[in-house]
């Protein structure tokens, strides 16, 4: 009984650091943003906290409220829905474009190409870069002045002349006309803040695929080779098939990568709201508005909901994988 | 590695220990503010600063931040207000409002009686509050909004002088697209810029009695003249007087535009009248005019003292800080009406014969004024402000109209 | 296969491709660096007076290529009113703690996890994971109070133990498999040499998981190295600032001249990009060692 119980404490040592850290910064943290999210509070140290049960939940996910006092119906403006919808849309092009653009690339590289080395160093650099500095570079590419270098190319191109009216006819938000103002239509400002996010984080996925690849034992693509697979078959049906937990782990982190981004939108603009997502949703209630419940509100929906895409999708590969075997 | 680790481990504790035996003669005082590098009020808190150290014997630690990061900074802060400054930088209105309501900043009635004959007493009104109108933050400078013309395009255009009345400046205006010359610069990335446009239009059609009140949250929004207001700037921004690449710029980009002689008017805060004054170029000043003369008259202005020092309720010497508070206020505003930054809420008492022309200007209007409205977003609380601020912006990149701005602002701000 | 090279021409398609996605990356990089040399009349195009002739002369804007005068100042601007020498001090000294401390964290915690026996460690296992997909910025009112609370804001341990909880998960999932490698005869010889758990962990396991703490490492300081919010927020000294916040109170300072900014954008990210070129193999082989064992 001694001895067990020793045992035991040895075990609990060992997991105290880990589980002080995690307890004390994650957990606990998260059970009071739990709580707080059923309250109403605008002063950040909670002196005048009230239990308001599931009202913050319903503003943020009723896109028209009541207003008590007229019984008019107005927009509501602090509706998560379009927040969290560029957020899915995010994940979409970063499962849809990113990812495949870094399997044809990992796929490419590890089959032995001249320089592949020098290749895979320079995809992998920008995720080394800080993204304050891609968002003040990007801003910079994206200046509608005479300094902005988008706008500055598609000039001496000569597209701008078609490239722009067309833009302005597919901007449904405003009736001012598109001149170059990247970032300044609702619009234009999400793809602009979505292509620097999607091009940083290519070679991330890149690296992590090309690992996988590198593992597919060489004897299984040399009997594939003499069995007279071409290299297509020979992607499709051996190294997808055996890579899929590395493709499962890249699909979980764009999209919950996805649904948590918030630096290069808080970096790139000044004002969030042209290309709101959930997170910096959550930092202007918290931080502008002093709404310290419904940005908390905010914070739990963020993670249920990546909690459950990340379970969703372990899922989604353990099927295909049981049918394949 | 372990060596490696033990060396670093022990170079953290030096810089650390160093930090605990710095000289402790001399009571010490920490202020939190916004003046960075770039900020034009930089010049006027390092001179402050040096002064007051001087004549009170004190030593001011002093830290400058960003201006976004700085409202986050400082509201975090209020979680734990032992973490507070003794003396921080604040805006008046509702901004502080909300701190002294937590009774995280300490009153100032009594230091205030020492300095009743420096600084008037309506001053300090922006940031008193409850029954008693208790106050709360030392007021720097004040400001109001103005409009800044290069006078250089204006004579391009046939024009020796800034428009006083509507009619003209359109005229003005359609006269400048006509040769070439793009009349307004407006920074749609910083809401703040666009509301320096918005509110002088709203107010010189409601007057100032009906636009403070319906920021005090006593009035409604529910006004077809405010629709009227909205309508009259976006039609002036569809005609094509505002430089369409304003919408993707910031504040500071656009200014930079003026002053190159990019467009013919800026108008924004009196901050920036020291710079505009030393840029190269003829720059002159005046105010927007009136759209209807029922309700408002042409010496009404925006504005009023917002830039504020606040004492901590924390504090270690709330007496000592309120008085480095006064003093530093005092000093701030003498020399920040000097290089231009802003004009005095203190009465001077140096002398005023260096004051830049441009700034002069503007301190006749403001000592003209016959009416006045502090600035929308700094009169109300934070939530209904942020609310405010989503409509301005959706205004200027004409995402609705006015009627889509007074029937979205009644409802939501009741 | 890397023995067999032959030429083939879709191969030169393919380089093609990956050239032009090469010269994607790099483009903004080689940007940054020439228009941190420049002045503004050099980027945005000007016009003087020919002082001979009394002609208007208009030079056109150079967006893109190399300084026509190389503007050093830009730099010593940036290094003398940014601080960004202290700021990138700074940086390294809460990314080395706080990668150390994630190692032991973690390392111990695999141990628990994977070589001893007990119920509910599976059930522990799947609680580290669920950090995995909690956002960092979802937690932050709680966390600066609890920071308050502690009275550890304004010191480094405050951006420190945030960012090494929110590493932990990542740690420990690479760690298991890691320590999956080690052969337990290793414990049992050890445990048959009279060593308690503990020294099965000192002198057999710890040793031996050297490979991990490279990648371990390296995930941990991609979290931690670029963290912005948490880095405004807890820190405000500037004796403790981080670079990402310095670079962002840099952009407040130099909002319209482009050559301070891209000398300060160039300072904040060249120790890394050179660090990186120098140790581009071991960081690309750890971090492909995290993937296959994660």
């Amino acid at each position: 009984m001694k001895k067990t119980l020793t045992y035991r404490l040895h075990i609990f040592l060992f997991l105290l650091p880990a589980l002080i850290l995690f307890i004390g910064i994650l957990i606990a943290p998260i059970i009071m943003s739990l709580i707080y999210s059923f309250c109403d509070f605008s002063s950040i140290s909670g002196a005048d906290m009230k239990y308001v049960g599931f009202d913050n939940y319903k503003t943020l996910f009723s896109s028209m409220l009541t207003n008590p006092n007229t019984g008019k119906m107005f927009v509501n403006d602090k509706y998560m829905g379009n927040a969290l919808g560029n957020a899915l849309a995010l994940a979409v092009l970063s499962v849809f474009i990113q990812l495949p653009l870094a399997l044809i690339i990992a796929l490419k590289l590890s089959k032995g190409i001249r320089g592949e080395r020098a290749y895979l160093s320079i995809f992998f650099m920008p995720v080394l870069i800080s993204t304050v500095i891609i968002g003040r570079l990007w801003m910079n590419i994206y200046d509608p002045g005479e300094g902005g270098l988008l706008n500055a190319a598609l000039r001496a191109l000569g597209i701008d002349k078609w490239l722009f009216p067309a833009i302005s006819g597919g901007i449904r938000s405003s009736k001012l006309p598109f001149t170059g103002q990247w970032t300044g239509f609702r619009e234009t400002a999400l793809i602009a803040a979505f292509v620097p996010i999607l091009w940083q984080y290519v070679g991330y996925h890149m690296l992590l695929m090309y690992a996988g690849i590198k593992g597919v034992p060489k004897d299984l693509l040399e009997a594939a080779q003499l069995d007279g697979c071409t290299e297509g078959q020979v992607n499709r049906h051996i190294i997808i098939p055996y890579i899929k937990p590395i493709l499962r782990v890249s699909v979980i982190f764009a999209v919950t990568g996805s649904l948590k981004s918030f630096d290069l939108v808080y970096a790139l603009m000044k004002d969030t709201s042209k290309a709101e997502l959930p997170s910096t949703l959550m930092y202007k209630l918290l931080f502008l508005h002093n709404s310290y419940g419904l940005g908390s509100a905010i914070a739990v929906v963020l993670i249920v909901l990546c909690f459950i895409f990340a379970l969703l999708i372990s899922l989604a590969f353990k099927d295909r994988g049981e049918k394949v075997a | 590695m372990k060596k490696f680790v033990a060396l670093l481990l022990a170079a953290i504790m030096l810089l650390g220990m160093a930090s605990a035996f710095a000289e402790a003669e001399k009571p010490t005082l920490t202020l939190w503010c916004i003046a960075t590098e770039s900020d034009a009020n930089r010049p006027a808190y390092e001179k402050a600063i040096a002064a007051v150290e001087e004549s009170l014997g004190v030593k001011i630690e002093w830290e400058a931040f960003e201006n976004q990061s700085y409202k986050t900074k400082i509201k975090a802060a209020m979680a734990d207000p032992s973490t507070l400054p003794d003396i921080f930088f604040t805006w008046a209105g509702a901004f502080c409002g909300d701190f002294a309501a937590q009774g995280n900043v300490f009153c100032l009635n009594d230091a205030y009686q020492a300095y009743k004959d420096e600084l008037p007493e309506v001053m300090m009104q922006n940031a008193s509050y409850g029954e008693n109108k208790d106050h709360y933050a030392v007021p720097l400078t004040m400001n109001i909004v103005a409009l800044f013309a290069n006078m250089d395009l204006l004579a391009q255009a046939g024009w020796d002088k800034i428009p006083e009345t509507y009619e003209d400046l359109i005229k003005c205006c359609d006269d400048l697209v006509a040769a070439g010359i793009i009349p307004f610069g407006c920074a749609g990335s910083e809401t703040w810029c666009v509301t320096e446009y918005l509110e002088p239009m709203i107010l010189k059609t409601i007057g100032y009695e009906a636009l403070n009140k319906i920021f005090a949250g006593e009035g409604t929004w529910n006004d077809e003249a405010i629709a009227k207001a909205v309508d009259t700037f976006q039609s002036m921004i569809t005609k094509g007087y505002f430089d369409p690449d304003g919408l993707a710029l910031g504040n500071d980009q656009v200014k930079a535009n003026f002053i190159a002689g990019k467009t013919a008017f800026y108008q924004n805060g009196s901050w920036n009248c020291g710079e505009i004054n030393d840029a190269e170029g003829n720059f002159k000043v005046a105010m927007f005019p009136v759209l209807d003369a029922e309700k408002a008259t042409y010496a009404q202005v925006i504005g009023g003292p917002s830039d504020s020092l606040a004492v901590a309720a924390t504090a270690a010497d709330t007496e000592l800080a309120a008085k480095v508070a006064f003093e530093l206020g005092k000093e701030i505003c003498h020399y920040g009406y000097l290089a231009g930054s802003g004009l005095p809420a203190w009465t001077p008492y140096y002398d005023t014969a260096d004051v830049k022309p441009l700034v002069s200007e503007v301190a006749a209007m403001v000592a003209a004024a016959d009416g006045m409205v502090l600035f929308g977003d700094t009169a109300m609380s934070a939530d209904p402000a942020n609310i405010y601020l989503d409509y301005v912006s959706k205004v200027y990149g004409c995402e609705i109209d006015g009627a889509g701005f007074i029937d979205g602002l009644s409802s939501q701000l009741q | 296969m890397n023995e067999v090279r032959k030429f083939k021409p879709s191969n030169i398609i393919v380089h093609l491709l990956l050239i032009v996605l090469v010269v994607i990356n790099l483009f903004p990089l080689y940007w940054m660096l020439t228009f941190s040399l420049k002045t503004n009349d050099e980027i945005l195009g000007h016009s003087y007076v020919d002082e001979a002739t009394g002609e208007r002369i208009r030079v056109e804007p150079n967006r893109v290529g190399l300084p026509k005068h190389w503007e050093w100042s830009n730099y010593s601007e940036a290094m003398n009113t940014g601080n960004m020498g202290q700021y990138f001090i700074n940086s390294l000294v809460v990314a080395v703690l706080v990668i150390l401390i994630t190692l032991i964290a973690s390392f111990m915690a695999t141990y628990a996890l994977t070589r001893l026996v007990w119920k509910g460690r599976k059930f522990m296992n799947k609680f580290f994971m669920l950090g995995l997909t909690i956002p960092i910025h979802a937690a932050i009112v709680p966390v600066y109070v609890i920071l308050s609370r502690m009275k550890l804001l304004n010191t480094y341990a405050a951006l420190i133990f945030p960012y090494a909880a929110f590493a932990l998960s990542m740690g420990i999932l690479i760690s298991i498999g890691f320590m999956g490698d080690i052969p337990y005869d290793l414990d049992e010889a050890a445990f048959l040499d009279g060593c308690g758990v503990w020294g099965i962990f000192c002198r057999v396991i710890f040793p031996l998981m050297m490979p991990a703490v490279a990648t371990v490492g390296i995930y941990t300081f991609l979290q931690c190295w670029n963290e912005l919010l948490f880095a405004t927020i807890f820190v405000s000294a500037g004796k403790y600032r981080t670079l990402p916040v310095g670079v962002q109170q840099l952009f407040g300072q130099y909002t319209t001249r482009w050559g301070p900014i891209g000398a300060a954008l160039s300072i904040a990210t060249l120790p890394t990009i050179i660090v990186y070129i120098f140790l581009s193999k071991r960081i690309q082989d750890s971090f492909i060692a995290g993937a296959v064992k994660g």
